[in-house]
C-alpha cells in the first residue's frame, strides 16, 4: 500500500522562501560553486524541518540557519580539502590604490574570499554578507570575541594585500 | 568606513538561489522518511516482512532454548537430590559400622580380661 502523502505545513515553505537567499548566498560565497551551494542549502532546510520543534521564534530560526549553514560550509571545505594554508608571514597591510574600478575590485575580492581558510571565510561572509557584529559572529560560531576580532583583522589584512596586488597587475 | 569594507559588502551581497529552489526543498521534504523517534521507530521497523520473519525465528529459538535450559536445570536438581540421599545413606552406614566396630572391640577386651 502506498504511504500517505506527508503533510508539510505551508508555513515551512514561507520560511524557506524568506531565508533561501541568505542560506544560498552564505553557501555560494563559501564554495563558489552554484550546484554545491544549492545542495548544501537544501540539506540545511531539510535539517531545519526536522529541528523546527526546538526553535522558539523567527529570530531563533534565522540564527540557527546562519550557524548551521556556516558550520556545514566549514565542514565541507575541510572534507574536500579546499582550505588553502596561509601563513601569518603572508599578511601585510598595504592600502588599495585609489581610483581603481569598483567592479574589478568586487570581482577580485569575491574570488579572494573563496580562497581564504575556512574559518576566516566564515567570519568575512558573516560580517559583510550578513552585516553581523563581532559579538553576534562569536555567538553564532561559538568562538571567543577576541578570536573573532583577531582572525577577522588578519583576514582583512590578507584580502587588502592580495586585492591591491591583483589589481595592480590587472590595470 | 574603508573602501575595502564597501567592496566586500558589494562582493558578498546576497544572491538569489536558482529558480525553483524552494519547490525542490519542499519536494525533498515530502520524499524524506518521516522523522519518528522512540517506540514508533521500533514499531515501524517491525512492519518490514524480513524483520518480522527474523523476529519470529528468534522468538522460537528463544522458547526452545529456554525449555532446554529449564529441563537441564531440572535434571541437575534431581541429580543433586540423589547425590545428597546417597551421601546421607553413606553417613548412616558409616556411623553404624563405627558402632559395630566399637561393640566388637569391647567384647574382645571383655573376653581377654576373663
Amino acid at each position: 500500500m502506498a504511504a500517505a502523502a506527508k503533510v508539510v505545513t505551508p508555513d515551512f515553505e514561507v520560511i524557506v522562501r524568506e531565508h533561501q537567499s541568505m542560506v544560498f548566498s552564505i553557501a555560494y560565497h563559501f564554495l563558489h560553486d552554484r550546484p554545491a551551494a544549492e545542495e548544501l542549502s537544501q540539506d540545511v532546510f531539510l535539517q531545519l524541518y526536522k529541528s523546527m520543534g526546538a526553535l522558539e521564534s523567527a529570530e531563533h530560526v534565522t540564527r540557527w540557519l546562519r550557524r548551521v549553514t556556516t558550520n556545514r560550509c566549514i565542514d565541507q571545505c575541510r572534507r574536500s580539502k579546499l582550505m588553502p594554508r596561509i601563513g601569518l608571514d603572508q599578511v601585510a597591510e598595504p592600502a588599495i590604490p585609489a581610483g581603481l574600478p569598483d567592479i574589478m575590485l568586487s570581482r577580485a575580492l569575491s574570488q579572494l574570499v573563496a580562497s581564504l581558510p575556512a574559518n576566516w571565510r566564515a567570519l568575512v561572509i558573516l560580517k559583510y554578507q550578513e552585516e553581523m557584529e563581532t559579538e553576534e559572529i562569536a555567538r553564532a560560531l561559538d568562538m571567543p570575541v577576541g578570536t573573532v576580532k583577531s582572525q577577522l583583522s588578519r583576514a582583512l589584512d590578507f584580502l587588502r594585500e592580495k586585492a591591491s596586488r591583483m589589481l595592480r597587475e590587472t590595470v | 568606513m574603508s573602501r575595502l569594507d564597501d567592496a566586500l559588502r558589494d562582493a558578498l551581497r546576497r544572491e538569489a538561489p536558482p529558480e525553483g529552489f524552494a519547490e525542490r526543498v519542499m519536494a525533498r521534504i515530502q520524499a524524506a522518511p518521516e522523522a519518528v523517534g522512540g517506540w514508533a521507530k521500533w514499531l515501524n521497523a517491525f512492519r518490514r516482512p524480513q524483520l518480522r520473519w527474523a523476529t519470529a525465528l528468534a522468538a522460537v529459538a528463544l522458547a526452545v532454548g529456554t525449555a532446554e535450559v529449564r529441563s537441564e536445570m531440572q535434571r541437575r536438581a534431581e541429580g543433586e537430590r540423589a547425590r545428597d540421599q546417597v551421601m546421607l545413606a553413606l553417613r548412616i552406614t558409616g556411623g553404624k559400622l563405627q558402632m559395630t566396630r566399637e561393640m566388637v572391640r569391647r567384647i574382645g577386651y571383655a573376653r581377654r580380661e576373663q
